[in-house]
Parts: C-alpha cells; structure tokens; sequence
C-alpha cells in the first residue's frame, strides 16, 4: 500500500494544453519512492508531456505536483539536483563527451574526482572511457549518443529518472545496455524509475506498475483494451456495435455521449472454454488468432494478445493454468466479456 | 587590359615598399571599423539576446523594425549622420564630423541591426531539447541563458563576421562623414574610389587586396575557432 509517506511524486487536478489545445487531463495520480512504473500509450498521447512536467521542465497550465510532499515548480532547487529526465531526443550539448557527462556535476560543484565518476557513467552504459570520452558530440551513432545521455543522467545519481521511449532509436545490442543501466540504478540508489516506452515486453517484465495514456488520460493502473471506433446502433435493443467485418461484431452498451472511446479492462476478459454457456444478448463471443504470449514476472501470469479482425484484445490467465490448454502464438481462441463492462471515455 | 596587369605588379610594388599613404588608408580602416564593431556588438548582442529570447508585448514589431534597418542603404545613413552632427545639426558641438569618430558612429548604426538581427533569430531558433536538457541536468536559469548563449557561439560568431564584412567594404558613409580627408578620415574604400576616378588603378588595386587579405584572414581565423 502507498502511504503519504513512500509518495515520491503526486499529482493533483493537473491540465495542461498548448496553445489553449488541452492535451492531458490528470485528476489524482503518485507515484511510490524507489517504484518503476511503465508508461504506454499511443503517439500524441500524451506520455512526453506528463514526464516533462515530472521533469519540471515543463509548467503544468492548470493543477500542482507535488514532490516529496511538497508543491514544486521548475528550477526550484528542491528538485533540480534530484529529478532528470531522458528525453525522447536526446541532446547533447556542442562538447566532448566527457564534458557532457560532467556539465551536470559542474554545476552542483561537484568537480571532485570528476573523471573517475565520468568512467563510472560510460561503464553502466556500456562505453569505454579511453575510447569516447574526448570524442566530441557529432562524433557519435545514435545509439551511442543516446548511452552518452543516459550517462549524464546517471552520473547525478538521480532520485528519480524519467525516461521518454529510452529504447525507440537503437539497435538490440545497445537497448539492452540502457535496460541494465537503468534497472541498476534502481538497484543502487533506490532510484524511482518511471519509463514511457513501446517496448511492451520489457515494462511488463520490471514495472511494479504500467499507467497507459489515452487521449491526454492515464485510463487505468491496471490494463485496460481500447477499442476504436466507429460504432454503430445494433439490431438489438439497447446496443451499440463496432463491426468486425464477415458480420461478427462487439456489442457494448451506448456511451454517454456520442463520439467517446470505449474501454475494457483485461480483468473483465475471460478464456472461452467448452463448458462456459452463457448466451445472454449483451455477452460477447470473439474468436481470433493469439499473436502473444507474456509472462508478468510480479505475478506470474500469462498475458495473451488475441488479434480480431483489426482489433487487438490482451487478457490475462494465471500461468499454472495455462500449461494444459496448449496455447502458442498462431492459434485460434475465443475470448467472452459482457457489453455491460465496457467503459466509456 | 595591360593596365589592368601593370596596376597589379605595381600595387605588390607598393604593398612591400610600405608606402606611407597606402598604409594610412589601411590603418583608418582598421581603426574606425573596430570601434563600430566593439561598439555594435555591445549594443547589438544584449538586444539580439533579449529579443529572441523573452516574450513580451510588441516583439514582432520590433523585429519588423530590425529587419527593415537592416536594408538601409549606407548613404542614407551617411546623410542621417551627417545632419545630425553637421554645426548646424543637433550634436554639432561634439565636432564629429570629418572625424574616425563620425565614421565609427554611422558603421555602429549600420552593423548594429545585422548583430541584433541575426542575433536574435539564432536565439530564437535554438533546439527547445537544450533547453530540456539544461533544465534536466539540473541548470538553474543563469546557468540555462549561460549555457544556451555558449551553445550558439559560432552563430554569434557568424554574425559578428557579416557585419563586419558590412562595415569593412561601406563607402557611403565613411565618404559622406569622413569626408576622404588625406592623411586623415581617408579610408581604404573611400581611397579606393578616388583612386579609380584619377585613373590610377595601382593604388586601387594595392587597396582592394588588402581589403580581400582581411576579410581572408577573419574568415580563416572563424574556421580554424569552428574546428578546434
Ligand atoms: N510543444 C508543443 N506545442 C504544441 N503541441 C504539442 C507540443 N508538444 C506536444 N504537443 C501535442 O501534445 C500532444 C501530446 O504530445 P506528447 O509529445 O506528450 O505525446 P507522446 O505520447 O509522447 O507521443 P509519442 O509517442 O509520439 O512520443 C500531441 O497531440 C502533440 O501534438
Ligand atoms: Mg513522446
């Protein structure tokens, strides 16, 4: 259980827009000390701007947040030494790379030694001092340049490290590399990890918990199934559906206002098996093609992602369960929710 | 084209013999242009920075008024100056005119708007991920402005070297005020000019090098401050 006191970040009736466009609406929402939380969503979403104004390098047009109890807004000191945040393109700055790793700690004072913290960052990201620490910035493949960015964040010894899509730009060798230096961090300092990322396989393999952004809001702390329009007056009474095309479609009960996204959250799927015989009108039957399998580490369930039509469902099974219904990526399955667990947003 | 060939061994001629008036004509130039410069700079980097950097009321126009500046033709400032601190004018009793210092004052208002100008648009454009990153590194805003100016210095520096182009090849101003006084306000265009309207093309030309050896040399020494 979160208390008052493990809260490193919280948030309260955030909005924020550019230019009067309002973009992300968070109403409640912390974040426990020394957690790794994932942040997913699709583009435009809205994950850079949320980690930008946990970052505070952004101010947030309407709301406060509020780090360790306290209301905080950028260049305050109370977080400028404690907070950093990777940034979905990383910059670095016209010098060498050993001045880009030290620009952080210069300017705290803290030139004591400087070199061999320098050679302490490139190690965790995986870069040879010798080799590229007088390299100067333009000297340097993206995958590099992003590890050399890393590296300036990791040298301040970070309470908390916010990472934009860390992993979107390189190749597997050096993903991997920036997945071990920020998981060492955590394991080192206690650093509260909060990563937006597409790489859905590594959030659910560390994070204590996945946050996912639609449309400017975080719609669950668990998982929650989006499921994209158009929907459509049903033949049966009191429904809505959105077509699946060859006449098979999702029944939900209508939305509240024209024009919302519908939800469901994974919770609410359930694994069609022989003896389930439930044909009440507003239970859906969906039978597609399971395109994959993922352990969640923290619980040891399996998340299956089923493919149907154009739509993708993700549900969760537990995994001592799992072992007898012969499931691999490929095969055909039906999933059951009812119309009435559909949400609206 | 004989005269052409002849005017050019005899300019070298003039340049290694260190012939006095040549080389009055140089050092005039040299110092009314590093006076406008040092003064432009001052004046025009503080404005270029404030303008591109902050937000306020009436900003777009006064970058409007900026870029018009920039297109002012040197004579019509030769005729502002002129007026100005003419015996008659309202800063006649500083006794300017037909001095280095008059000229120095009209280059200052013809490179100030290319400073700030450029200035500013380079301010302006810079990437708003160095900003991010200063401020996720940890910088406070003295050290995020510092930091920020420090990232743009060949900008800056480009800037500098076109108004100094600017002020180097003007003649408008530099004939206008100085006057072409001998020995005294007579730069190397204004020399240059006369030169060629006597018909002697050797002075000229002796000039005209060394005026293309200087903008060389500053724009070498830009290059070499960009590699290292
Ligand atoms: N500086 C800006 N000015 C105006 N609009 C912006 C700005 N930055 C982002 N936006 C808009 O805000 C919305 C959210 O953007 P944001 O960058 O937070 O999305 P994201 O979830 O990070 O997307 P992606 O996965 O593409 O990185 C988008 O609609 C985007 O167009
Ligand atoms: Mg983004």
């Amino acid at each position: 259980m979160m208390t008052a006191r493990n809260r490193i970040f919280e948030i309260r009736n955030l909005a924020h827009s550019y230019n009067g466009r309002p973009v992300l609406l968070v109403d409640d929402l912390a974040f426990e000390r020394g957690s790794i939380t994932g942040l997913t969503g699709p583009n435009g979403s809205g994950k850079s701007t949320l980690l930008k104004l946990l970052g505070f390098a952004l101010k947030p047009s309407q709301g406060e947040i509020l780090f360790n109890g306290r209301v905080q807004v950028p260049y305050s000191r109370a977080v400028r030494s404690k907070v950093t945040l990777l940034t979905q393109e990383p910059y670095l700055l016209k010098r060498t790379v050993f001045d880009n790793i030290a620009y952080g700690l210069k300017i705290r004072n803290r030139s004591a030694d400087l070199a061999s913290h320098i050679r302490e960052a490139l190690d965790l990201v995986g870069l040879d001092f010798k080799e590229f620490s007088q390299r100067r910035w333009h000297e340097l493949s993206g995958g590099e340049a992003q590890r050399v960015a890393l590296a300036a964040r990791l040298v301040l010894k970070p309470e908390v490290l916010l990472l934009d899509e860390p992993t979107a730009s390189v190749d597997v060798k050096s993903a991997k590399l920036i997945r071990n230096a920020s998981l060492q961090a955590k394991n080192t300092w206690g650093t509260t990890l909060i990563i937006a990322s597409h790489d859905w396989h590594w959030l659910s393999e560390i994070s204590d918990r996945q946050l996912h952004i639609f449309k400017g809001q975080v719609v669950s702390a668990g998982m929650e199934n989006i499921i994209p329009g158009p929907w459509a007056p049903s033949d049966l009474p009191g429904l809505v559906e959105r077509s699946l095309g060859n006449g098979a479609a999702i029944k939900a009960v209508p939305p509240p206002t024209p024009g919302m996204t519908a939800l469901i959250n994974i919770d609410h799927i359930h694994f069609k098996t022989c003896d389930t015989h439930d044909d009440s009108v507003d239970e859906n039957h969906l039978t597609g093609m399971v395109t994959r399998l993922i352990l969640e580490r923290k619980t040891g369930d399996i998340l299956i992602t089923l493919s149907i039509h154009d739509i993708q469902l993700t549900f969760k099974f537990p995994s001592n369960t799992i072992s007898n219904l012969e499931l691999f990526p490929g095969k055909t399955i039906t999933l059951c929710f009812s119309a009435r667990h559909i949400e609206w947003i | 084209m004989d005269f052409l060939l002849s005017g050019f061994i005899k300019a070298i001629e003039l340049l290694i013999s260190g012939d006095s008036y040549t080389w009055s004509a140089v050092a005039a130039t040299l110092k009314v242009s590093s006076i406008s410069m040092l003064l432009s700079l001052g004046a025009g980097l503080p404005c270029g920075f404030i303008l591109g950097y902050f937000n306020f009321r009436g900003k777009r126009a006064l970058r409007t008024v900026l870029d018009t500046l920039l297109a002012l033709p040197t004579v019509f400032i030769g005729l502002l100056v002129y007026a100005f601190i003419s015996s008659k004018g309202p800063m006649g009793s500083f006794n300017l005119l037909f001095t280095l210092t008059g000229i120095a004052v009209g280059q200052t208002i013809l490179a100030f708007p290319i400073v700030a100008a450029i200035t500013a648009s380079i301010i302006e454009n810079i990437d708003p991920g160095l900003k991010l990153t200063l401020i996720s590194l940890g910088a406070g805003k003295r050290n995020t402005i510092l930091t920020c100016l420090w990232e743009v210095r060949y900008g800056i520096l480009a800037a500098a070297v076109t108004a100094y182009g600017r002020v180097l090849t003007e003649v408008g101003i530099s004939m206008m005020v100085g006057g072409n006084i001998k020995w005294h306000t007579r730069t190397m265009t204004t020399a240059i000019a006369l030169e060629t309207g006597k018909g002697m093309f050797s002075n000229g030309i002796a000039l005209g090098l060394i005026l293309i050896l200087i903008a060389f040399t500053v724009n070498l020494s830009l290059s070499f401050l960009r590699k290292k």
